[in-house]
């Protein structure tokens, strides 16, 4: 077969740890980033609608100790995230 | 390491490993493959749901003022979606369907975004390679 032809035929699988690693810490550094923002920002309600996300993760609220306890929060998400997300397309291109 | 485990050739059970046998037309092979557009959309689609089925039931299990509202907000851009059972499933197939448009979506930005380029280089090197070809005639 010629270069152009596997080309045309050729799909990318994925390394689903290492996608899961790279979303892990995407996500974990937004929320640690999102976090500290609002935190330097101030104001008489600091956070108000990103505080919500302790419904979810307990122990995170807005503050510089937050935003390090939601970047773990958010790195295990992105994981899980990423492991799935590279697990299903694998299965669905290999088929 | 690299983000791309092996590719794949339809209708073949060619496949090549990215670390192993680096001779050219596979650099390319791993350089230029595109994403598997359904593929992207399907797996994007189940963890969005999946996503989206564990808050609503997160929010289901606390029940507090501000889970609620955690949960109405959601509400505001999925119609039908609220903090109940019946949310759980509207979750599922919301999430299935925003989550399968984001990846098909993504999919077929990178790959149109790598033909692009794959273009480019194409048709420099051609121009590259004809440049002389008025000093033949």
């Amino acid at each position: 077969m010629y270069p152009e032809e596997q080309l045309e035929r050729a799909v990318i699988l994925l390394n689903g740890k290492l996608l899961g690693i790279v979303l892990g810490f995407l996500f974990g550094a937004g929320l640690f980033l999102a976090t500290n923002f609002l935190v330097l920002k101030g104001g008489p309600h600091v956070g108000a609608h990103l505080g919500l996300l302790g419904q979810f993760f307990p122990g995170y609220r807005v503050s510089f100790w937050g935003s390090i306890v939601g970047f773990f929060y958010m790195f295990a998400v992105g994981l899980i995230m990423g492991v799935v997300l590279g697990m299903v397309y694998n299965k669905v291109a290999r088929a | 390491m690299s983000l791309v485990s092996e590719i794949r050739i339809a209708g073949t059970s060619d496949r090549v490993q990215p670390l192993q046998d680096m001779d050219q037309s596979r650099v390319l092979l791993r350089t230029f493959a595109p994403l598997h557009r359904v593929a992207m959309g399907i797996a994007a689609g189940v963890v969005m749901s999946g996503l989206l089925a564990i808050i609503t039931i997160v929010l289901l299990l606390r029940r507090t003022d501000e889970a609620i509202t955690a949960g109405s907000l959601l509400g505001q851009f999925l119609w039908g979606y609220s903090v109940s059972v019946a949310g759980i499933l509207i979750g599922l197939v919301w999430g299935f369907v925003v989550g399968f448009v984001m990846g098909y979506g993504f999919a077929l930005a990178r790959n149109a975004a790598l033909w692009l380029w794959l273009t480019l280089i194409r048709s420099r090197a051609e121009m590259e390679q004809y440049s002389d070809f008025l000093d033949h005639l």
